[in-house]
C-alpha cells in the first residue's frame, strides 16, 4: 500500500542540494536538480555506494557514485556508465504546500 | 633486472643469458632528445600543463582535474600483490613529448624514434600483414597509418589525442563511460594524465580483415606511460586489434597504467590481443573493460610475459541477449616477477555465453596468480559459462595462486569451473627423454603443449613470437 511521507520544506532543498531520507529499511536520496526534485534509492547497484555523498550534475541530471564512479540518471534510476549495470529504484515526488513529499511502498 | 650478487654463478650465467637477449632485442635505450619532459611527481600544475600542451577542450581539462582529486583521495590498493607497496608515484615522469605530432609518413618520424621502431620491426610488420599501425613512444603517438580502403569505408583509426581534436563529439559520447575516472586508483591516475593510445571506430557492417596494431615503447628511466584506448565497433562490424609493448631495462622502476574501453554494438565482434613484454623494471597496472550488446562478441587474448608486476583483469559486460565474451590469458612469471592476471565476465542479459581460459607458468621463484570473477545477474536466465584455469610450476620454489569468485543470481544457468595446478612431471620428462629428447628440449615441449590452446588463437606472426619468447624464458630452466 503506497504511503506519502514528508521530506522537508522546498526552501530547505535549493537547486544543487541533496539529502538522505530514511523510511523503514529504505534509504532514499532526494535531489534538487535545477529546480526539479527527484528521489532514488540511495544505494549504488554495483557496490552499495551512498549516492547522496556523490557528485550531482544538474546539467545532465545525474549523480555519480563516490565509490566507483557509476553515473545514474535521476529521472529513470538507470546507470549511464559501468561498473553498475542494474537500475536503482525511483520514487514519485510530490510538491504540496511548498513541501517535498515522496510516495513510498 | 639486476642479479643479486649472492646468487650462485651458474644461475647468474643463466639469467644473464636471458637478460642479454632482452637488452639486445628490446632493452636498448635511445639518447633523450625531447621537446618536453615533465619533472618527476604529480600535481595540479602538471595535469594542467598536459591539457594545455594538447590544446584540449575545457570539459577534458575539468575531467582530468577531477580525476586527479580522485587519485589523490584514494589509498593505494592493499589487495593483490605485496609489490603494490613498492610503487613510488613521486618518482615518475608523467609526461614526455618526443615529437610534434603523429606522422602519417614513416619518413617524417624523428630519426632516433624511427630507428627504434625499425629495430623492433614495426614498419616491416605493417607492410606484411596489418590493416593499420600506431606507434607510441613515451607519452605520445609518433606515427599512425591506416589502409586507404578502410578510410574510404569510414573506419577511423587514429591516436586518442587526434581523435579528441577531430572527432570530439563521438569521443565525448563514449569516453569514460565503460571505465569512469573514479573506478579505481589507477584508472583515476590514467584519467588525470592520459596521453596517446588508440581510437578506433568501425562503421556498421564493416569487417576489417587484417589486424590493426599499436606498439607501445617506453624509453626514459622512471617513466610513466598512460595511454588511453577506446574502440567502438558499430552494429555488425568486425575488428581485431593487437598491441605489443617493450621498454629498456633500467634499475629504477617505470609505471605503465593504461585504460582500455571496448564497445561492441549489436552483432559486432571485437578481438583485442596483447603481447605484453615489458622489461622487468615496469609496473604494469592496467584497467581493461568491454561491453557487448545483443548478439555481439568480445574476446580478450592476453599474454603477459614481461614486467615486474602485472595486475590486469580484462572484463566483459554482456549487456544484450545472446552476447558472448571470451578471455584467453597466458601469464609467464620468471624470477622476481608477479603476474597477477585473469578476467571478469558479467552476464547481465539472458542467454549470454562466456569462456575464461587462463594458463600460468611459474619458474625461478616467480609467482603467477589467477584472479577472476564470474557474475550472472538475476534475470540472465539461460546463460552458460565455463572457467578453466591451469597453472604449471617448473620448480619447487615458484608459486601459483587461484582466486576465483563466482556469483550466481539466477537459477536457470549453466556454469562450470575447473582449476588445476601441476608440476612438470618426472614421468612426462622421462617419457620424452626416453625418445632421445634432451631434458631442456623436453621441458620446452611440455610448456608449449600447455599453452598451445591459447597461442593457436594468435595471428601467425604473434604465435611465432610468443613461442620464441617462451623459449627464451625457458632457457636455463633445468639445471
Amino acid at each position: 500500500m503506497p504511503q506519502i511521507i514528508e521530506v522537508c520544506p522546498l526552501s530547505e532543498l535549493p537547486p544543487g542540494e541533496m539529502r538522505l531520507v530514511e523510511w523503514e529499511d529504505l534509504e532514499i536520496g532526494v535531489f534538487n536538480c535545477a529546480g526539479t526534485v527527484y528521489a532514488i534509492e540511495d544505494r549504488c547497484s554495483h557496490d552499495d555506494g551512498p549516492l547522496v555523498e556523490g557528485g550531482l550534475d544538474q546539467e545532465t541530471c545525474t549523480v555519480e557514485c563516490p565509490r566507483h564512479g557509476s553515473r545514474f540518471d535521476l529521472r529513470t534510476g538507470k546507470p549511464l556508465t559501468l561498473p553498475a549495470y542494474v537500475p536503482v529504484d525511483t520514487f514519485p515526488v510530490l510538491i504540496e504546500d511548498l513541501t517535498i513529499k515522496l510516495e513510498v511502498e | 633486472m639486476a642479479v643479486p650478487e649472492t646468487r650462485a654463478l651458474t644461475e647468474n650465467e643463466q639469467l644473464a643469458h636471458i637478460n642479454a637477449d632482452y637488452t639486445e632485442r628490446y632493452g636498448f635505450h635511445d639518447a633523450e632528445n625531447y621537446l618536453y619532459k615533465a619533472p618527476k611527481g604529480l600535481n595540479r600544475e602538471i595535469v594542467e600543463k598536459i591539457s594545455e600542451f594538447k590544446s584540449e577542450p575545457e570539459w577534458m581539462r575539468a575531467f582530468r582535474l577531477k580525476a586527479l582529486d580522485h587519485f589523490l583521495a584514494r589509498p593505494q590498493p592493499t589487495w593483490g600483490s605485496p609489490m603494490m607497496a613498492e610503487v613510488d608515484y613521486d618518482d615518475i615522469h608523467y609526461f614526455v613529448r618526443a615529437s610534434e605530432r603523429a606522422e602519417r609518413s614513416w619518413d617524417d618520424v624523428p630519426e632516433d624514434v624511427k630507428k627504434t621502431f625499425d629495430r623492433l620491426g614495426i614498419p616491416e610488420a605493417e607492410r606484411k600483414f596489418l590493416s593499420g599501425v600506431g606507434a607510441q613512444y613515451e607519452s605520445e603517438v609518433v606515427y599512425h597509418q591506416v589502409h586507404k580502403d578502410l578510410e574510404a569505408q569510414g573506419v577511423i583509426f587514429t591516436d586518442m589525442d587526434t581523435a579528441l581534436r577531430e572527432h570530439e563529439d563521438i569521443v565525448r559520447e563514449y569516453f569514460a563511460t565503460i571505465i569512469p575516472a573514479n573506478d579505481n586508483k589507477l584508472a583515476a591516475l590514467n584519467s588525470a594524465v592520459w596521453s596517446g593510445g588508440s581510437f578506433v571506430y568501425v562503421p556498421p557492417g564493416v569487417t576489417i580483415e587484417m589486424p590493426l596494431q599499436a606498439y607501445f615503447r617506453i624509453n626514459t628511466e622512471s617513466m610513466g606511460q598512460f595511454e588511453r584506448t577506446l574502440i567502438i565497433a558499430d552494429e555488425g562490424s568486425h575488428v581485431h586489434y593487437v598491441e605489443g609493448c617493450t621498454a629498456p631495462t633500467y634499475s629504477k622502476s617505470s609505471l605503465h597504467s593504461a585504460v582500455v574501453e571496448l564497445i561492441a554494438k549489436p552483432g559486432a565482434r571485437i578481438r583485442y590481443t596483447t603481447v605484453q613484454n615489458w622489461s622487468t623494471n615496469v609496473f604494469n597496472l592496467v584497467t581493461k573493460r568491454a561491453v557487448a550488446y545483443e548478439d555481439a562478441t568480445v574476446e580478450w587474448v592476453d599474454c603477459n610475459l614481461g614486467s615486474k608486476l602485472t595486475m590486469k583483469f580484462p572484463s566483459v559486460y554482456l549487456m544484450g541477449e545472446r552476447a558472448h565474451g571470451e578471455i584467453l590469458s597466458i601469464a609467464f612469471a620468471g624470477k622476481g616477477q608477479h603476474q597477477d592476471a585473469g578476467g571478469k565476465i558479467i552476464h547481465a542479459a539472458p542467454n549470454t555465453t562466456s569462456n575464461i581460459f587462463a594458463k600460468s607458468i611459474s619458474k625461478d621463484g616467480g609467482r603467477g596468480s589467477y584472479r577472476g570473477l564470474l557474475e550472472v545477474a538475476k534475470g540472465a536466465h539461460g546463460s552458460k559459462s565455463k572457467v578453466v584455469c591451469d597453472a604449471l610450476l617448473l620448480d619447487d620454489h615458484s608459486r601459483s595462486d587461484t582466486y576465483p569468485t563466482i556469483r550466481i543470481g539466477d537459477d536457470d544457468v549453466n556454469v562450470g569451473h575447473e582449476a588445476t595446478v601441476s608440476r612438470v612431471g618426472e614421468d612426462q620428462l622421462f617419457y620424452l627423454m626416453s625418445h632421445g629428447i634432451p631434458e631442456e628440449e623436453a621441458s620446452k615441449l611440455i610448456v608449449n603443449g600447455f599453452i598451445e590452446p591459447i597461442t593457436k588463437e594468435l595471428p601467425m606472426e604473434y604465435a611465432v613470437e610468443m613461442n620464441r619468447l617462451i623459449e627464451l624464458q625457458m632457457e636455463g630452466s633445468i639445471g
